[in-house]
């Protein structure tokens, strides 16, 4: 068989290849990716949408458990300080149901009443970040005005509706209790029996009655209330979960479209020894031919 | 004729072919770098014998003819494998452009509705907060222009492609007019019983650039060659050549037209075919996922705004209105005309019960993230599997060019080992013939010598 006199073009096609494959190498190491374009590998470069995805919501549920918490926190130390109040009121009832006080102090604890009233108002129209917290979804107003013709000596402006919010694939936490699930809850109103106490001890009737009903309602509400301390706790193990997730889509994305440097630096390393390779058989080409030696 | 003239007459068709042959031997080392050149080898071939009664004399050698070497199976394995290789070439330079656009998992439509989604998520647990849902338009302004941008970079690369089928049409005609003056050429030749085999290579050679352009057929006959595509369009018959045409078509796009006969979807190799393969199919195939995946997504997004009431004190509530400008009908052209149509971002219904600090529609709107809205697939499982499609055809189309790259070099070393001028060969020739005609100068002075001998009688001097 004759040989082809021309090895030039695969030899110059060999040292193409070489070049190629150094670039990519030199490439995959500059950017740290193995992935730089589709073609790359197209599986992964899909995937790594769905990656990119997942590592986008992770931080924005991360996010979100760090706002919702400030507003759980927020309105968790509202309720205790209005428990608080709602002690002294009780301790104030028994005093006045004793039967030993003059009609100045019944008077004088009838107003000290009136002044835990007005601070458990205050104290339900709590706002976290300018939002109403216990107005159900009614943010922008608060939810409790005082109105002396109500029976509970207050009306409620918000509503029974509780906002979710998604701390993860698929799930939500509640967010907020509506102030009629907690002050204002029919049965156990805290308002109400708040205000009937006000009344008993100003009539110095029916005190003892008025401070079970309202013994009642602080523990309705401390019942209640324990809503924002599960609430936190699900934030906190959410959010434990949801760093650990963090690594674990990190890992990943680096399975998918990072880079062994190892590989491919041996890979780089590898194809300059090609390049040197094919440089050298380019040089030694046609040094002896025929015509040289015949002098 | 017999006797020493005899002889000086032999020595004489010796030095002439000798001359001959090396002349050969000069014209392949003259083009051994000429490409398409086929080495050429004399024929020599004795000279018909006298014959005297039972003795025949030999009357010296004749160049039959100088024959060039070319294998003509491999001519056309050449072609076509240039015709395959060149489809390819010209696919994989513009799906490595339309891949651009499919490149970043965390820039792009992708990353895009990732961030529109997020930013519903961000505005979930504080809905009536105006920065969040300005960031909320802001990521859904971002996709829009982001398909925007996808689609107007495709449907540029299309037209873009008008230019290339257009030229690559004037080169074709530009081949096909050289080609049949060649053909008339060789005829000429070959009529007067001359050697054409010079412009034979000039023919294989533009034949194969021609090749490169489209899927060239090569019919021989008795009056020479014709060309046409695989298809059977006419290129060239003989002397003659039909040139093709282009014509803007109903779509818009640059027709291949021979005579009046559209053959632009009939073309199945050479650059042509493969850029109206990329420009007719491919692309608008992309496109078209691109619109499909864009009126999906902003129908399915004003659905779910329209089930939820804006940030309003209003009694009754106002329900949301369209996100985005409603798509067109079917869907063609919804990438490029993607657009949100609101710049009040308290127009978003994150609202499920009128009030404004509610967040329940914000669910609704979440839940496209993992609705069907083309073709059973999620937003990001059709961007993804269209990232997977774009990515697979440039790998695949990038791996076939190589393949065929390699198949042409084979094919290119065959030829190179029949047809390709070696200089170590043509050196011995060289030699070769440079010692016959020695040889045969030898041999005319030892014939002036006898002849010498012979006017002279014996006397011992030159023929003068």
């Amino acid at each position: 068989m004759r040989v082809n006199p021309y090895p030039m073009p695969d030899l110059l096609a060999a040292l193409n290849q070489t070049e190629l494959q150094a670039q990519q190498d030199e490439l995959e190491i500059a950017t740290g990716r193995s992935v730089n374009v589709p073609s790359d590998n197209p599986a992964a470069a899909a995937l790594e949408v769905q990656n990119n995805d997942q590592a986008t919501f992770n931080a924005g549920y991360l996010q979100n458990l760090t706002t919702i918490n400030g507003e759980l926190s927020a309105a968790d130390s509202t309720l205790s300080s209005v428990q608080t109040a709602l002690q002294q009121a009780i301790s104030l009832g028994v005093e006045g149901g004793s039967g030993t006080l003059s009609a100045s102090d019944q008077a004088a604890i009838a107003a000290q009443l009136q002044g835990i009233q007005s601070q458990i108002i205050s104290l339900a129209n709590t706002s976290y970040q300018g939002n109403y917290v216990f107005g159900g979804t009614v943010t922008s107003e608060p939810p409790y005005a005082a109105d002396s013709s109500d029976p509970s000596g207050v009306t409620y402006n918000g509503n029974d509706d509780v906002n979710q919010v998604s701390v993860g694939d698929g799930y939500k936490i509640a967010i907020n209790q509506p102030g009629s699930q907690l002050f204002s809850a029919s049965g156990n109103n805290v308002f109400l029996a708040l205000n009937q106490l006000i009344q008993a001890v100003g009539s110095n009737s029916g005190i003892e009655t008025a401070v079970a009903n309202l013994t009642s309602a602080a523990n309705y509400l401390s019942a209640q209330g324990v809503f924002y301390g599960n609430a936190m706790d699900q934030v906190q193990s959410q959010t434990t979960y949801l760093n650990a997730a963090k690594l674990q889509i990190a890992q990943q994305q680096n399975t998918l479209g990072g880079v062994d440097m190892v590989t491919a630096a041996t890979n780089l390393s590898s194809a300059q020894t090609d390049e040197q390779a094919a440089l050298e058989a380019i040089s030694k080409l046609s040094q002896n031919i025929l015509f040289d030696y015949l002098k | 004729m017999s006797g020493l003239y005899g002889t000086l007459s032999i020595a004489l068709s010796a030095l002439a072919t000798s001359q001959q042959a090396l002349e050969t031997t000069s014209n392949n080392v003259a083009n051994a770098n000429t490409p398409g050149y086929s080495r050429e080898v004399p024929v020599l071939e004795a000279g018909d014998p006298v014959v005297f009664g039972s003795l025949s004399i030999g009357t010296g050698v004749v160049l039959d003819k100088i024959e060039s070497m070319r294998d003509p199976i491999l001519e056309i394995q050449l072609n076509q494998e240039t015709q395959q290789q060149s489809s390819l070439n010209a696919q994989l330079t513009q799906w490595q452009q339309i891949q651009t656009s499919f490149s970043s998992a965390t820039s792009g439509i992708g990353a895009d509705i990732t961030n529109f989604f997020n930013s519903l998520g961000q505005l979930s647990p504080d809905p009536t907060n105006l920065a969040l849902r300005q960031a909320v338009l802001t990521a859904a302004g971002n996709l829009a222009t982001d398909f925007n941008t996808s689609a107007n970079n495709l449907q540029t690369q299309r037209s873009n492609l008008n230019q290339t089928v257009v030229q690559d049409v004037g080169q074709v005609n530009t081949l096909t007019t050289e080609i049949a003056s060649v053909n008339q050429q060789i005829s000429n030749l070959e009529n007067a019983q001359q050697n054409a085999s010079t412009l034979v290579d000039k023919q294989t050679s533009l034949i194969r650039q021609l090749s490169g352009l489209v899927d060239v057929q090569v019919i021989s006959t008795d009056q020479g060659i014709s060309l046409t595509t695989s298809n059977g369009t006419a290129l060239v018959s003989g002397s003659q050549s039909f040139a093709l045409s282009t014509q803007i078509g109903s779509d818009g796009s640059q027709q291949v037209m021979s005579g009046t006969q559209d053959i632009t979807g009939t073309l199945t190799g050479g650059s042509l075919a493969g850029t109206i393969q990329i420009r007719d199919q491919e692309i608008p195939n992309v496109l078209s996922q691109l619109d499909q995946l864009a009126a999906g997504f902003s129908n399915a997004v004003n659905a779910a705004n329209a089930k939820g009431y804006i940030l309003s004190d209003s009694n009754p509530p106002t329900p949301g209105g369209n996100i985005f400008t409603a798509p067109p009908a079917g869907g063609i052209g919804a990438a490029a005309a993607m657009q949100v149509s609101i710049t009040d971002p308290s127009l978003i219904a994150a609202s499920s019960d009128g009030t404004p600090g509610s967040n329940g529609n914000i669910t609704n709107l979440s839940a496209v993230h993992d609705q069907a809205v083309v073709n059973g697939q999620t937003p990001l499982d059709s961007y993804s599997n269209l990232v997977f499609q774009v990515g697979s055809a440039t790998s695949n189309t990038s791996a076939d060019a190589d393949a065929s790259s390699q198949i042409l070099q084979q094919l290119q070393d065959q030829r190179g080992s029949v047809s390709g001028v070696s200089l170590d060969e043509e050196a011995a020739n060289m030699v070769q013939y440079q010692t016959a005609y020695q040889a045969a100068a030898r041999v005319v002075s030892t014939v002036n010598s006898l002849l010498a001998d012979a006017v002279n009688l014996g006397i011992d001097t030159a023929v003068q």
